[in-house]
């Protein structure tokens, strides 16, 4: 599986990458320009399954990147099956960031301190392992 | 639980919701225990409860809840699909309750910040039996089974963080010796060693590493620091190195006072917020009106040695604690009855007694005046709370109906920090919201070109205005659209058979623009979604009566109109002018007070029919006697004795003949008792510091006699 994790805060870099590389391969990225950069250059080959995003970010923050990210998409015509799966991961969790982010159209919405054991049951259901 | 938890905010809606609705079951359940079967509109609602914390459960991946919803619902589905006859009630009751207690069971659980790992396989073994005969008894009672419950699966979830201790609030303050060599550095090395316990450090000065003063400035003032952390007081005394300190001042606080003290920081220094995975406790807890979108949350530039520090303004810190509206309501009471034992006291007969020295008795009547008029005040203000929120709804109304019908509007919003007593905001709030809506639909032109054929911007524009006067409020739509045409409401008014068959010119402007607050009226040829059905302003009127409003409507055709309700400021305590007629005391609100003046016979006309005028200054006015209208023993007839009053309601003036003026007072409006009968001309009674009980004349209600006769 090919993820993709945008997060700028080092430690929670660090604990993400660390937990998600036993998944499968991780691009990491440093703020929310860059990851909407790597989505598009990925899309060319071989595109990304999952993408976590964090919330609060440098230049674009996560809602924005899951925006362009979906923006793109659509644009592109890809079906709502093969779209790359987005868990947005922050500590923002009042309800009307999720309920936003879940109009936004991310799969799910992970409060921090992420809970990986909940973690992994959703990407169970989400079928990606 | 020895520790309180951090819940996570969507947690807690969770927990809420889910546990009003199985409130609201057990009430069904437990009121229909004894029936032989539920009714529909009871099925439907279990059914819904079910439907409802069977959905939030699967998003927040509960398992265990979501199964033995799911099957509980399953059952009700086919019980409003099918109505099956002699569904066994009593087992039924038993099933619902062992549900209800199972996910009550659970979520309590959550709650705790435990795991809710109960063991819903028996239970949901259990209801599949009950299904499964239920199904029989379906089929052998001939109905067609429904088709089976469709289930989606949830395509978003939603992971809650792991439960973690409540944030302790810390307050620091280190003091290094004098002889301390860069105390600026050793104040940075603390700071550094603390990010790593901090959900929130702020600290003053804030450029200890950049700036060389700061040393100066750190040894004479001491360093200041701010922390939010889930360690505890030993932890992170541990992590201050604290060898050249002279002394370390440490006091924790509670999350009020570090809001404050965020404030208090805030002016001296922008604050530097860290933050290290955990959004501030106390941002949670406080309304955030302000709508988000993305883009919100963008990360500043990010110098090293700086925190970040969001795009969007950190709310400022405000501490709100929420009191049940009904103990304010009784504490606005208490405050009436005070104001009332405070006249009985100052105005007792007994203080009459001749010779008496109340010096020190005026002082001390004085000073419980002043506290009583204080405490009157306060609690007012507790109640008033900012139309902004009413006002914001209407900024959403008026973007969603202009574009759904492809309207092109501008909407303008003047003094929305206009603030009024809350249970009045929550009556405006759906009638201001009918008035915008009439506004955007019927107002603007569909046609930007007939706007511009009248010489109008092609843009429309709808402007909402509050603003505080005389005790009243006035919140007004105006728009600049196609305003109300004469004939056509009159002409509507009259196929609709409303006003009989007077002609045309017996009617003003105002009072044609009223026919379109009668009930059952419109003239919008098609009813479009938003409005038009001819329900709507009548109801409006209703409501903004309800609360002893008014509607005003003023238009120019081809210029636009405007709709002004116009609310009292606050419905328990008035100001109010004590009048005496014969024996009996009545009450005059001091806002429709115009004059008192004396008044001789010549002033006087008398009509054949017995109506009475009085002109002054050339104007004419309709004049009642309150004593001969209400046949009171005692009073005075003869105007050169009397006083008249010139009292207003609406922009319209009528002369009351009075005996004496006896005293202002606040005055606490209580309602007429129910056994006595309804008074036209009364609108409510008062009791006086004597302990006498006043009548409130309704000045209005006057006016509407008067001119029936």
């Amino acid at each position: 599986m090919k993820i993709l994790l945008a997060e700028d805060d080092f430690a929670s870099r660090k604990f993400m990458d660390k937990q998600l590389s036993r998944y499968g391969e991780c691009d990491v990225m440093v703020d929310g320009e860059e990851a909407v950069d790597a989505f598009m250059m990925a899309l060319e080959d071989e595109p990304y399954d999952l993408a976590c995003l964090d919330v609060m970010m440098p230049v674009m923050d996560g809602y924005q990147v899951l925006k362009a990210i979906r923006d793109i998409e659509a644009q592109k015509g890809i079906p709502k099956s093969k779209r790359v799966k987005v868990i947005m991961t922050t500590a923002l969790n009042d309800e009307r960031n999720v309920k936003m982010a879940f109009e936004l159209g991310c799969e799910a919405y992970a409060g921090k301190p992420i809970d990986m054991e909940k973690f992994e049951k959703v990407l169970k259901k989400l079928e990606l392992i | 639980m020895a520790e309180e938890f951090n819940t996570d905010s969507m947690l807690s809606m969770f927990l809420y919701e889910s546990n009003q609705g199985l409130e609201k079951l057990e009430g069904i359940i437990l009121e229909k225990q004894d029936a032989d079967c539920f009714d529909d509109a009871d099925i439907n609602e279990i059914f819904r409860i079910m439907h409802t914390i069977k959905g939030s459960s699967a998003v927040l991946m509960y398992e265990n809840i979501k199964t033995a919803s799911h099957k509980l619902e399953d059952v009700f589905y086919y019980l409003r699909e099918s109505h099956p006859e002699n569904v066994p009630h009593k087992e039924l009751v038993e099933k619902v309750l062992a549900v209800s207690d199972f996910i009550t069971g659970e979520l309590d659980k959550i709650k705790d910040g435990d795991n809710p790992d109960g063991d819903e396989k028996e239970l949901v073994a259990d209801l599949e039996e009950f299904l499964g005969e239920l199904k029989g008894e379906i089929k052998k009672q001939g109905i067609r089974l429904p088709k089976a419950n469709k289930q989606e699966e949830p395509t978003q979830f939603y992971i809650t963080p792991v439960a973690e201790p409540d944030s302790h609030f810390y307050r620091i303050v280190i003091r290094y010796r004098s002889d301390t060599q860069m105390s600026n550095i050793r104040a940075y090395s603390a700071t550094y060693a603390l990010k790593e316990v901090a959900e929130d450090l702020l600290y003053t000065p804030e450029d200890i590493l950049s700036n060389e003063a700061s040393h100066d400035s750190i040894l004479a003032e001491g360093f200041h620091m701010l922390l939010q952390t889930k360690a505890s007081k030993e932890e992170v005394m541990e992590l201050i190195d604290s060898s050249e300190a002279e002394t370390i001042d440490f006091d924790e606080i509670n999350s009020t006072e570090y809001g404050k003290a965020l404030t208090e920081f805030g002016r001296e220094a922008p604050p530097i917020v860290i933050n290290l995975g955990d959004e501030k406790g106390e941002a949670k807890g406080e309304k955030q009106q302000a709508p988000i979108a993305p883009g919100d949350y963008v990360v500043k530039s990010k110098e090293t040695g700086k925190g970040k520090t969001l795009a969007k303004n950190q709310p400022k810190q405000q501490a709100i604690i929420s009191v049940n509206i009904e103990k304010m309501d009784a504490l606005m009471d208490m405050i009436g009855e005070l104001v009332i034992a405070e006249a009985t006291v100052l105005q007792n007969p007994d203080l009459k007694v001749p010779g008496l020295d109340l010096t020190n008795f005026q002082k001390a009547a004085a000073q419980l005046a002043k506290n009583t008029t204080e405490l009157q005040d306060v609690i007012m203000s507790m109640r008033m709370m900012p139309l902004t929120s009413v006002f914001q709804k209407m900024r959403r109304i008026v973007f969603d109906v202009s574009r759904k019908l492809g309207k092109d509007i501008e909407f303008e919003v003047i003094g929305e920090n206009t603030e009024v007593d809350k249970n009045i905001i929550e009556h405006i709030s759906d009638p201001l919201m009918h008035l915008v809506r009439n506004s955007v639909d019927h107002g603007i032109e569909d046609n930007p070109d007939l706007r511009t054929a009248n010489g109008k911007s092609a843009k429309g524009k709808i402007t909402l205005e509050a603003k505080n006067e005389g005790g009243k409020v006035y919140i007004s739509v105006r728009d600049d659209g196609k305003g109300l045409n004469r004939e056509k409401l009159y002409n509507k008014a009259f196929e609709n058979g409303l006003i009989g068959d007077k002609p045309m010119s017996e009617f003003s402007d105002k009072d044609i623009f009223k026919f379109i607050t009668l009930p059952g009226f419109s003239t919008k040829e098609e009813v479009t979604e938003y409005s038009g059905r001819g329900v709507g302003m009548d109801v409006v009127v209703k409501n903004i009566q309800s609360i002893g409003g008014r509607l005003e409507i003023d238009s120019v055709e081809g210029q636009g109109s405007e709709m002004t309700l116009v609310i009292p400021l606050t419905l328990a305590i008035i100001s109010g002018i004590v009048i005496q007629v014969g024996e009996a005391p009545f009450v005059i609100e001091m806002a429709s007070i115009k004059e008192f003046i004396s008044v001789t016979e010549d002033a006087l006309i008398q009509e054949p029919g017995g109506e009475e005028y009085i002109v002054l200054r050339g104007d004419c006015f309709p004049f009642i006697r309150l004593g001969e209208k209400y046949d009171l023993p005692g009073a005075k007839s003869k105007l050169e004795e009397g006083i008249v009053a010139v009292v207003e309601h609406e922009g319209q003036q009528i002369c009351i003949l009075i005996d004496k003026i006896l005293q202002e007072q606040e005055i606490v409006v209580k309602p007429i008792p129910s056994y006595v009968k309804k008074v036209k001309g009364l609108s409510g009674c008062t009791q006086l510091g004597d302990g006498s009980i006043a009548l409130i004349l309704d000045v209005g209600g006057l006016m509407i006699e008067e001119e029936r006769r």
